[in-house]
């Protein structure tokens, strides 16, 4: 039975080489790749034989030329779907936002452009956005930023703050020691109980 | 835009390059690579950008270099006064942003020095290279090894240990 199968299935394989490549001459075989040259002779030849045996599907379209081409083929790669959706969403993202930032950014350059370097006159105190260069800088700091002097002083008031409760700590570390030590000031008075209370019998006779 | 170095800072004498008369026939054509850079690039970029300067020239605006006032320092802030430690070490360390600019300058001068003698540097820019080492020395050792976490702090005991240094050198030294 297997080797029926096998015998039929080599009998198919023989003819199709036969009905594919027979009709050519072996000295023409290599120029069967060139378009144009045995290329119908051999399709419409071998169509016809394919009819008469229902053993292998031929892939037998003619060859259709285009005129500077030559042969598509199908060339056979890794997938660049991936790779290319995600840079084109990349460039899309990044431009999106980007190109207008970049536009205004040019406009500011050119047509505000950048600070002049001055002396500062003679009994004028310039304001704290006043000692930037470019204008962008010079606005974040004018609008959005608190001038440096007042974060000096916040500064300054914050360490005042902690200085302060630093020293009153101690303070309070010093007098507890004291007052424990001491015994004469408002802490550390424990209750005891009334001496009336006290049970003395049993101290009072020294024989037990 | 940024701006351009101070062509003034670095001043470099003008050329004696002797004004060479030809007697070939042959025009020079440097002349002509020139006039071709003059049209070409030269005068479109030179026309933009004094476009650009008109439109800027219309509102005009200035900055300024802060000046800070003095504070005490941190040798005559008293203990446990950590309001003038703050203001002390605030100061300090803005004198170290200026000493490290000054260090940058001097080395800045013996660079232009070099390029502008080329093969001569070596005798006629022994002045800006005195001021380098000596300038770098006095850095090195006001803010040397004072490390990444240095303050105000340590660099006075860096200086105190500096001067028992010197103390005890000249006590040896008298002996």
């Amino acid at each position: 039975m297997a080797a029926m199968s096998l015998l039929l299935r080599a009998a198919a394989a023989w003819g199709a080489r036969r009905a594919a490549g027979g009709s050519r001459p072996p000295w023409l075989a290599g120029a069967a790749r060139l378009p144009g040259t045995v290329g119908r002779a051999s399709g419409a030849g071998v169509r016809g034989r394919a009819k008469k045996r229902n053993t292998l599907v031929q892939f037998s379209a003619p060859v259709r030329h285009s005129s500077s081409h030559g042969k598509k083929m199908f060339i056979i790669k890794a997938t660049s779907f991936y790779d290319t959706r995600f840079l084109n969403l990349l460039r899309f993202y990044v431009f999106l936002t980007g190109i207008p930032v970049a536009l205004f950014i040019t406009y500011v350059n050119i047509f505000i452009g950048e600070a002049e370097l001055a002396e500062i006159p003679e009994g004028y105190i310039p304001e704290y956005w006043e000692y930037y260069k470019h204008p962008i800088s010079r606005w974040i700091a004018r609008y959005l930023l608190d001038s440096p002097e007042k974060t000096y002083e916040k500064e300054m008031a914050l360490i005042d703050v902690e200085a302060k409760k630093t020293e009153l700590r101690l303070m309070e570390l010093e007098a507890r020691r004291l007052m424990r030590h001491r015994g004469d000031g408002p802490w550390y008075h424990y209750e005891t109980p009334d001496k009336n209370l006290v049970d003395n019998s049993m101290k009072s006779t020294p024989d037990n | 835009m940024p701006e351009d170095r101070d062509w003034e800072a670095y001043k470099v004498p003008p050329t004696r390059t002797p004004v060479s008369e030809t007697t070939s026939s042959v025009p020079n054509p440097v002349v002509f690579f020139q006039t071709v850079f003059n049209y070409v690039v030269d005068a479109p970029v030179t026309f933009v950008r004094e476009w650009i300067e008109r439109q800027q020239a219309k509102n005009k605006f200035y900055y300024y270099h802060q000046k800070f006032r003095r504070v005490p320092d941190l040798s005559e802030c008293l203990e446990g006064d950590y309001l003038c430690f703050f203001e002390a070490e605030a100061q300090w360390r803005r004198d170290r942003m200026v000493d490290q600019e000054i260090v940058e300058i001097i080395r800045e001068r013996l660079g232009a020095c070099k390029q502008r003698e080329g093969p001569n540097q070596f005798q006629n820019c022994a002045k800006e290279m005195e001021q380098l080492a000596q300038v770098t020395k006095a850095y090195q050792d006001r803010y040397g090894d004072l490390g990444v976490h240095g303050n105000a702090r340590t660099c006075l005991m860096k200086q105190k240990h500096r001067m028992m240094e010197e103390r005890k050198a000249q006590a040896n030294a008298s002996q």
